[in-house]
């Protein structure tokens, strides 16, 4: 279903002149292979390009556009789905960084997008602010975060692509799009989580929080002792998750507190604790290579589906997998291909080594997240192609609507994406 | 305290039982090294993983303070790889620092509920 909104043309800003691009920015490097942070996707892109500015990124794109070739940006190669790979044109906006603007009074600040999130983080500190929420690890690229739908944990958090509420797009035609709260939200709530598909991102508007000093505790017991408890942490408006360890039946909940307004967890031990700012409490650096299978249930439904998901590991998996599970919460949400859509999720996280098969493991565990109504982290593992996406999408058809006028010969699409979202060549 | 122990020990026999029975984590079957270090200085140990049919994972590594024990249960090593259960390996602990190697396994696969305790091969590097 589209609305008259949404098939209203978005507004343009004509693409600044300046000066001559240098020929090495926009040649980029040719020929050298791309990989993932696991290792598991691999790809040599025709040409990798590293623009500084708006002006080099209209450059870029208006060249491939007129050399038939396709354009697919890049973060710094977290995700595990094949969303980047393209023989065409690679664009990373790691040149592309800087605090340009913020605003105290509407706890706002404006990005370059090629931010790291633990480098973006260091630089909101500077001004009194933080990111609302952040995920397990910090090494993304802030935009790569948002257009994936990352997330944190914490039922009343929404995850990070909320946060993002104007900014400007480089668009397929090599116009810039500004886009904002301004025009209603549509075109919002289809930019906010959009896989890269509607352009290249040159600078980010965020509502943030004041800064803060979070109180990270890590509680160390068993499922049995703890089964009530954690459904009750995954009730209540509070900053916490939990790993279970299938080769020990352990839980270690974490919680995320003000001082002074820490839990009590009856029958849990705390084994680590840390006081600082959030965001160098919520995220940890890890070296360790691994492959990740995420779904987002039904707040309802999220339990259930966990106890089945620990029943299935601990019966047929736990002789090659001892990587543990990870339950997290997340706010509802209205942006279009958001996991939590219109309804608060429990996500939960399966994990292997990299080095190790993994993929029947995940797709038996597969087979439970979908019969639990499951919404797959777009960028990690997952077997699901737009004929089984869209029925768990309400707002499916806008989403599409916005990529077709934006983009109708499909500049920023992949055969991956393509096939994700139904739009066959 | 004078350093007790060897630098290098290996364990050849290492097989996690693949089943469990009664309440975990107290009952679950392990295979375990028990690592004392009684020397004044932390270990840093270094576990290489051998198998049958395949070339060596490793290095495991876990730090043991001075005048200090460590009790670590095999099945939970995950980095650089999950050990699969039921499969036979052997294990080399290399540290950097004199420490004594003990090694222990679980198996709670039958009500009967079987352990043993054996000492690692100490290598004094004379071989």
């Amino acid at each position: 279903m589209t609305g008259p909104a949404d098939a209203a043309p978005h507004p343009r800003v004509p693409a600044p002149g300046g000066p001559a691009r240098s020929l090495m920015t926009l040649n980029g490097t040719a020929g050298q292979e791309w990989r993932n942070w696991s290792g598991s996707l691999r790809f040599t892109p025709g040409k990798m390009a590293y623009p500084g500015d708006e002006g080099e990124v209209i450059e870029l794109v208006r060249q491939a556009r007129a050399n038939g070739k396709k354009v697919r940006p890049v973060g710094t190669g977290h995700s595990s789905s094949p969303i980047v790979n393209t023989d065409g044109l690679l664009i990373s906006a790691e040149r592309m960084k800087g605090l340009s603007a913020y605003d105290r009074e509407r706890m706002e600040a404006t990005l370059g997008p090629g931010m790291a999130m633990k480098e973006a983080g260091d630089a909101l500190l500077g001004i009194g602010m933080a990111f609302p929420n952040q995920g397990d690890v910090n090494v993304q690229r802030v935009i790569g975060a948002i257009s994936t739908g990352t997330h944190g944990t914490g039922r009343g958090l929404h995850r990070l692509s909320s946060m993002l509420v104007g900014g400007r797009l480089v668009t397929a035609d090599g116009s810039v799009l500004e886009f904002g709260e301004g025009d209603g939200h549509r075109l919002l709530r289809a930019v906010r989580l959009s896989l890269g598909a509607l352009g290249i991102f040159t600078s980010i508007t965020l509502r943030l929080m004041p800064a803060c000093i979070l109180h990270r505790q890590e509680w160390c017991t068993t499922f049995d002792l703890s089964r009530e408890r954690l459904e009750d942490l995954e009730r209540v408006d509070r900053r916490s998750d939990f790993y279970w360890y299938p080769r020990s039946d352990r839980v270690k909940l974490r919680t995320w507190s003000p001082p002074g307004e820490e839990p009590d967890i009856p029958r849990a031990k705390v084994v680590k604790e840390a006081t600082g700012w959030s965001g160098d409490t919520l995220s940890r650096e890890r070296s360790i290579r691994y492959e990740e299978m995420e779904y987002e249930m039904p707040e309802d439904e999220g339990m259930e589906c966990f106890e089945e998901v620990r029943e299935r590991m601990m019966a047929h998996h736990r002789r090659d997998v001892g990587w543990r599970v990870l339950v997290r919460t997340v706010a509802a949400d209205d942006t279009f291909l958001s996991q939590s859509y219109g309804r608060p999720t429990v996500v939960i996280s399966i994990h292997h080594n990299a080095s190790l098969p993994y993929w029947g493991f995940f797709q038996d565990i597969e087979e439970i997240f979908l019969e639990h109504h499951g919404r797959p982290h777009w960028a990690k593992k997952h077997s699901l192609t737009a004929e089984r996406l869209r029925p768990l999408y309400p707002q499916w058809g806008r989403f599409i609507s916005v990529r077709r006028d934006l983009d109708p010969e499909g500049l920023f699409l992949n055969p991956y994406l393509r096939s994700l979202l139904g739009e066959e060549a | 305290m004078i350093p007790l122990g060897r630098r290098r020990w290996a364990i050849p026999g290492g097989n996690i039982p693949p089943d469990s029975t009664g309440p975990e984590p107290r009952w679950t079957s392990f295979d375990e090294l028990c690592v004392l270090n009684a020397g004044d200085g932390e270990a840093s140990v270094a576990i290489t993983i051998y198998y049958e049919d395949r070339e060596p994972v490793g290095p495991y590594k876990i730090r043991i303070a001075g005048r200090r024990v460590r009790q670590l249960r095999l099945n939970d090593l995950i980095d650089p790889e999950a050990i699969p259960l039921g499969t036979a390996y052997a294990c080399v602990v290399e540290s950097s620092v004199p420490v004594v190697v003990q090694f222990v396994r679980q198996d709670t696969g039958r009500a009967e509920n079987a352990a043993l305790g054996l000492m690692g091969y100490p290598d004094d590097g004379t071989g």
